[in-house]
């Protein structure tokens, strides 16, 4: 998944960055508004993290420029303007939920997932898909009630296809949502991961989580037990 | 008295009836006199043909003609009246018209002296006389005196002046009702850019207009001016003092936001929850002391806030806040109603009291408002009910829940404080705060903002 983090206070945005790179997300940082309106209409984005006091251009004008370029995926906003004058008017500019200053990055993280999830049409941070489940607050899968070992690369990727179950995810999507800024990354190293993934998932090769669309990419081919 | 008309009415009426009260009192005394001098000089002349007409008899005394020059004379009871006297005031003649009569005696003028006097009837009948008293010559150069007297009666002169009086009067009573009327037509049109000014301030007080306009009299324009530059600057420094407040919220709670992220980097995790309490303290303070409210209800810039459309938007936006627990959120708003107030207080109102309640909610969540009047309201109040069916305040708790920061329940952060801010906001708009247990079974937050009534 890749965040969009702009806010224009260099320790913060820095330290939120690094947090979820730790979580496993791919981050862009801007540090104004006239950047960070850039990066929001011009990169793939998953999410974006927008302070609504910045220089350059409001985070307002942020959120309304990308709602009107159709642009979809969630946005929190980060605002240190407690008012709830400013919070209706970021929520109705096209924000879907605020998190005010000075906040527990735990807060952040609560907010990020939910806001994930239910994008990807799910009620509940546990993603169930029988017999696979996932817990995006634990970061941790099993199957049949069993936990799979996974490293944080694979995580990424199940988590991404199972948050967007039903919907053909290419290569390249795949690519750019999960690596840090280098789209270059060979993408058989994709096809490695989602191997390695079936295997742990899938070691009898019976339920067939991970479905490979020749020439259009992967889809997460187990039914939802709940969606949103 | 507080109508400048009604002021102005008064005096001129005061005004008025001195100017013709003297008019009338110098005219009346003028044609008074001016009526006396004129029957003064009738009598003079009624007396020097008297005179001319008497004549000695060959007894040796004076005598008159029966039938006199003057046909008043001859008439009985006319008005008119002639009397000749002889020594010791005895009558020699009377004129016919005095048949039947006691004329008054009178006194008896000093020698060649005409004497005016104002004298009566036996029946009241007052009477203007002119006596002259004479020593006439007889051909045997005897002197005898005598007393020649005209009299007549002031009815007639007396109801001529009653006429005239009346006259006087209807006429000056007419003439000071039509200024009257006069004045009040005029003051009505010299007013009515002072009512003007009135109606337009209080369009200003309804959000129907942003300032004065500027089409008034030289005298008032200046008046118009200067309330205009006022309003403006009170618009100016609120939006000031909010951008202020906003400013330093921003600059004081990013570096506490940057805190708690280093400290999330620390491994001394002693150190770390420690200065969070401390960051927590602080977060409080700002929060509370930077989200004042930013008016109060007698500020002249308000402009009235439309209550459903912002609890439309509220409500939207919580929606989305509150995704997953989907709350049913039912609203009850009066059509049309509107708070006169600033914006911001109104969402920091409906945004607490709504957010708690989306919070605490099982499922449900009810928003009632309506407006609040009375007698002497030139602009309603409102009544806010948000109820959930959460599992309510006990009564206990109610009052300390009210108190600046503290919490019921720690684990859901900002409690206090937001029924605490809502509580400084409806008490500077005039209102209070009230807790109470809902018909769904949760808690029922009041906010009771009281009509701005015409003598605030």
């Amino acid at each position: 998944m890749r965040m969009l983090v702009i806010e224009d206070d260099a320790t913060l945005r820095e330290s939120l960055a690094s947090k979820l790179l730790e979580e496993g997300f791919a981050v862009e940082q801007a540090a104004d508004g006239r950047e960070g309106l850039y990066f929001a209409l011009e990169y793939p984005v998953d999410l974006a993290i927008v302070d609504l006091g910045l220089p350059e251009m409001s985070g307002l004008d942020i959120i309304r420029q990308a709602r009107e370029q159709g642009k979809t995926y969630p946005i929190l906003i980060l605002t240190a303007r407690d008012r709830w004058q400013d919070k209706v008017d970021g929520l109705s500019a096209g924000a879907d939920d605020y998190v005010v200053k000075p906040f527990h990055y735990e807060e952040v993280s609560a907010r990020v997932n939910a806001l994930l999830r239910r994008a990807g049409g799910w009620a509940s941070s546990v993603l169930s898909a029988d017999p696979v489940k996932l817990d995006m607050s634990r970061q941790d899968v099993s199957v049949n009630g069993t936990l799979i070992e996974l490293t944080s690369f694979e995580y990424k990727i199940i988590e991404y296809l199972m948050v967007r179950a039903g919907e053909v995810i290419s290569k390249t999507e795949l690519t750019e949502r999960l690596y840090d800024q280098d789209f270059e990354r060979d993408s058989n190293v994709i096809e490695v991961f989602i191997g390695r993934l079936r295997k742990k998932l899938d070691p009898d090769n019976s339920i067939k989580p991970i479905e490979t669309l020749r020439g259009r990419g992967y889809r997460f081919a187990l039914e939802r037990n709940q969606s949103a | 008295m507080s109508s400048l008309s009604a002021r102005l009415l008064i005096s001129v009426s005061v005004l008025l009836l001195f100017f013709f009260g003297a008019t009338i009192v110098v005219l009346d005394t003028a044609f008074v006199s001016a009526g006396e001098q004129a029957r003064e000089d009738i009598l003079d002349g009624h007396l020097m043909q008297l005179l001319a007409a008497a004549e000695p008899n060959d007894e040796g005394a004076l005598s008159l003609p029966i039938d006199l020059f003057e046909a008043r004379f001859n008439s009985i009871g006319s008005g008119l009246y002639a009397e000749l006297r002889g020594d010791a005031n005895s009558v020699l003649w009377q004129s016919q018209s005095a048949l039947g009569l006691a004329l008054p005696v009178g006194e008896t003028p000093a020698l060649g002296q005409h004497v005016f006097a104002r004298e009566e009837l036996s029946d009241a009948t007052p009477l203007l006389t002119l006596s002259l008293a004479v020593q006439w010559e007889f051909p045997g150069g005897e002197l005898k005196p005598y007393v020649f007297k005209v009299t007549e009666s002031l009815d007639s002169f007396n109801a001529q002046i009653a006429g005239f009086r009346r006259q006087l009067f209807g006429w000056f009573a007419a003439v000071a009702l039509i200024m009257l009327l006069a004045i009040s037509i005029l003051m009505r049109g010299l007013l009515r850019p002072l009512r003007q000014v009135e109606s337009e301030i209080s369009e200003i007080e309804e959000g129907k207009r942003v300032s004065l306009s500027e089409d008034f009299p030289t005298e008032l324009s200046g008046v118009a001016r200067n309330m205009n530059l006022l309003i403006d600057s009170e618009r100016a420094r609120s939006d000031r003092y909010r951008y202020t407040l906003d400013n330093l919220a921003h600059s004081l709670k990013t570096p506490l936001a940057a805190v708690r992220a280093l400290l999330g980097e620390s491994t001394d995790t002693g150190f770390s929850e420690r200065v969070n309490e401390q960051v927590d303290r602080m977060d409080e303070i700002v929060r509370y002391q930077l989200r004042k409210p930013a008016a109060s209800a007698d500020n002249l810039v308000l402009t009235p806030v439309p209550v459903e459309k912002e609890i439309d938007r509220l409500v939207t936006g919580l929606r989305k806040v509150y995704r997953d627990k989907q709350p049913q959120i039912e609203t009850q708003i009066a059509p049309g109603m509107k708070f006169r107030g600033d914006t911001g207080d109104f969402l920091e109102l409906a945004g607490n009291l709504v957010d708690n309640a989306c919070k605490w909610c099982n499922k449900r969540v009810r928003i009632s408002i309506e407006p609040s009047s009375s007698s002497r309201a030139i602009a309603s109040g409102m009544n806010m009910l948000v109820e959930d069916d959460g599992p309510g305040i006990p009564a206990a708790a109610a009052e300390a829940l009210l108190q600046r920061g503290t919490r019921l329940d720690e684990s859901r952060p900002g409690h206090g404080i937001g029924l605490a801010i809502v509580k400084d906001i409806a008490r500077s708009y005039g209102g209070k705060l009230a807790i109470r247990s809902s018909e769904l079974g949760g808690a029922g937050i009041v906010v009771s903002i009281p009509p701005v009534s015409s003598a605030s």
